[in-house]
């Protein structure tokens, strides 16, 4: 089985996205053998109202069971706007959404903003993993009108660096770290808290070159497939998995990676 | 609606009864737009997907790739390679050094002789040089070629690969039949385009409309583009040159971005590409079989289109 815990419908004002309805998204998991998507909507990133984004979302899905069966929705929320804590609310009773996916770049605010701290407690006391990702394009490629954190300037992506604030912040949230795409170095003591963290990064992210590495050093119940689609291609995430050599991963491991690890984070 | 099973399970994606059915969307309860007959037809799982015989039914020449002065190179890229089914990679070691003089290219140049000379049946050589130097890098042209080298690696950003200085070295690389490879970028701020955005790179980084000029000044040369997934705007670059048939670009790059194959096959035609990883490995094959490409058009990228031009100076691989 594979579950895809990084995808997407929706747009992306700068650039024409293929594969970014329900229907085109479930034909790529058919076409590749894909059983379910955790998906939520890249218009939350652009709506002032992110509460919008996630209607559409609800609707899409509710019109098919295929969709209902299919796909996990999460909710984009923006702590700084008002009214995020009723919307988290209806997000997750009515609409039944299973996770919250934050743009603090995007949205305009710090790590360390209280509203997001706010945040990462509630969805901790909700039980709802909250997601971070690295970057959602590629810097180099990026519109005049994008947010303006270029590779190879003095204002550059995001490393783990960025994202680790939060997480030493509210140490017992679970969180999902995407399309990891730079360093993942912290320093000592901040690797410690890291390493005992709970948290899940998909295989999307370009950083993940070494998998067979990096599952002995974070752990390889710390990883799950990914594909931060439509935005990057839909087989990378998977050929990371399924390129491990026994000596990297066994049969079991690799199923952990599938599928396995997402179902017990998620609690599927 | 009025549709049989088989041509809707064809054009729709299926149903699972996977993990998900019954309970696990609470508040998902609404009625669907499909009659209840649909739904129940779709089912069915996903068919499974076995992406590592897809991996490997491809013969690959990777035309981009490189090597490092580093304890664990090339036996990194060569296990990459292996582990994904790539029979050959050309390697240089790209000057990324300033100013790139003739003492720095031949000592990256000897990088790559050695290392080809130690795995003859998987690597490929290119040299890399600084035009600045005129005499020299001719010089070394000759140096390279003798050790086996199969042309220029990426030559990179100390000219513009349209700059005067380029001139007999593009006519050398000519007359040898060799393939003129150079880097290249396209982003805000880079190279002349949109300047008054700064992205830190060094100013002679050459740009799309670069090797315009120049493939136009040299209609008889056949130019590599450097790494269409190089980070760059890559929608940008394929309708730049989309109108120089004597660019060839090569698809390497860490990004991946979805539909950049089939966006570049439509602009270029399926023979102007060429498979490559600029190690990036998984991200270079993933994008090429995630890609609507034909079994026949696949085959040409991974391994036709750049062979076909090594033929020409009689340095092809089979």
């Amino acid at each position: 089985m594979l579950i895809d815990i990084n995808a997407y419908v929706g747009h992306w004002p700068f650039m024409q996205l293929k594969y970014n309805t329900c229907e085109a998204l479930g034909q790529r998991m058919d076409r590749f053998g894909v059983d379910v998507s955790l998906i939520s909507n890249l218009n939350g990133i652009f709506y002032k109202n992110t509460q919008s984004a996630n209607k559409e979302l609800y609707e899409e899905i509710k019109a098919s069971k295929r969709y209902r069966d299919r796909f996990v929705p999460f909710a984009v929320i923006n702590p700084i706007y008002a009214g995020w804590q009723y919307d988290l609310e209806e997000c997750v009773r009515k609409f039944g959404m299973k996770g919250i996916r934050v743009y603090p770049k995007y949205h305009d605010y710090e790590i360390n903003d209280p509203s997001l701290i706010e945040l990462v407690k509630k969805a901790r006391d909700m039980n709802l993993p909250v997601a971070f990702n690295y970057k959602m394009v590629d810097s180099r490629q990026r519109s005049w009108m994008d947010i303006d954190y270029v590779a190879y300037t003095p204002r550059p992506e995001w490393t783990l660096k960025n994202i680790f604030p939060i997480i030493k912040e509210v140490p017992d949230a679970r969180y999902m770290i995407l399309n990891v795409t730079n360093s993942m170095q912290l320093n000592e003591a901040d690797a410690a808290l890291f390493n005992k963290a709970n948290v899940l990064m998909d295989t999307s992210g370009r950083t993940l070159t070494d998998m067979g590495s990096l599952l002995k050093t974070q752990g390889k119940e710390r990883f799950a497939f990914g594909t931060h689609s439509p935005i990057l291609d839909y087989l990378t995430g998977m050929l990371r998995i399924e390129a491990l050599r026994e000596n990297e991963a066994d049969a079991a491991t690799k199923e952990l990676l599938r599928s396995g690890n997402a179902k017990k984070f998620l609690g599927l | 609606m009025n549709i049989d099973r088989r041509k809707f399970v064809s054009r729709s994606f299926a149903g699972a009864a996977g993990i998900l059915a019954g309970s696990h969307l609470k508040g998902l309860s609404a009625p669907g737009r499909l009659t209840a007959k649909q739904e129940e037809a779709l089912s069915s799982k996903p068919e499974k997907y076995d992406l590592m015989r897809e991996v490997m039914k491809y013969r690959k020449i990777d035309a981009h790739a490189h090597i490092y002065f580093a304890d664990n190179s090339p036996r990194e890229q060569l296990d990459f390679g292996e582990r994904l089914g790539i029979e050959k990679q050309v390697i240089s070691r790209y000057l990324s050094i300033m100013p790139g003089t003739p003492e720095q290219f031949r000592e990256y140049n000897d990088l790559t002789i050695k290392a080809i000379k130690k795995y003859p049946d998987h690597l490929l050589g290119g040299f890399v040089l600084n035009p600045a130097y005129k005499k020299e890098s001719l010089e070394e042209i000759k140096r390279c070629t003798d050790a086996g080298m199969i042309g220029p690696g990426e030559l990179y950003y100390q000219v513009k690969i349209n700059d005067p200085l380029y001139y007999p070295i593009i006519e050398k690389l000519i007359e040898l039949k060799m393939i003129i490879f150079s880097h290249a970028e396209c982003q805000l701020g880079v190279g002349g385009y949109r300047m008054k955005y700064n992205g830190y790179k060094e100013p002679n980084t050459s740009i799309p409309e670069d090797f315009v000029d120049i493939a136009r000044r040299y209609p008889e040369g056949i130019f590599q583009y450097a790494h269409i997934g190089g980070g760059g705007d890559w929608e940008y670059m394929c309708k730049t040159l989309q109108h120089s048939p004597n660019v060839y670009v090569d698809t390497s790059g860490s990004n991946n971005a979805e539909n950049m194959i089939d966006f570049a096959v439509e602009l270029l035609g399926e023979d102007r590409l060429f498979f490559a990883s600029d190690n990036s490995y998984h991200q270079s094959i993933g994008k090429i079989l995630a890609s609507n490409l034909t079994e026949a058009q696949k085959k040409k990228v991974f391994f036709d289109n750049y062979n076909n031009l090594l033929k020409k100076g009689g340095r092809n691989v089979d």
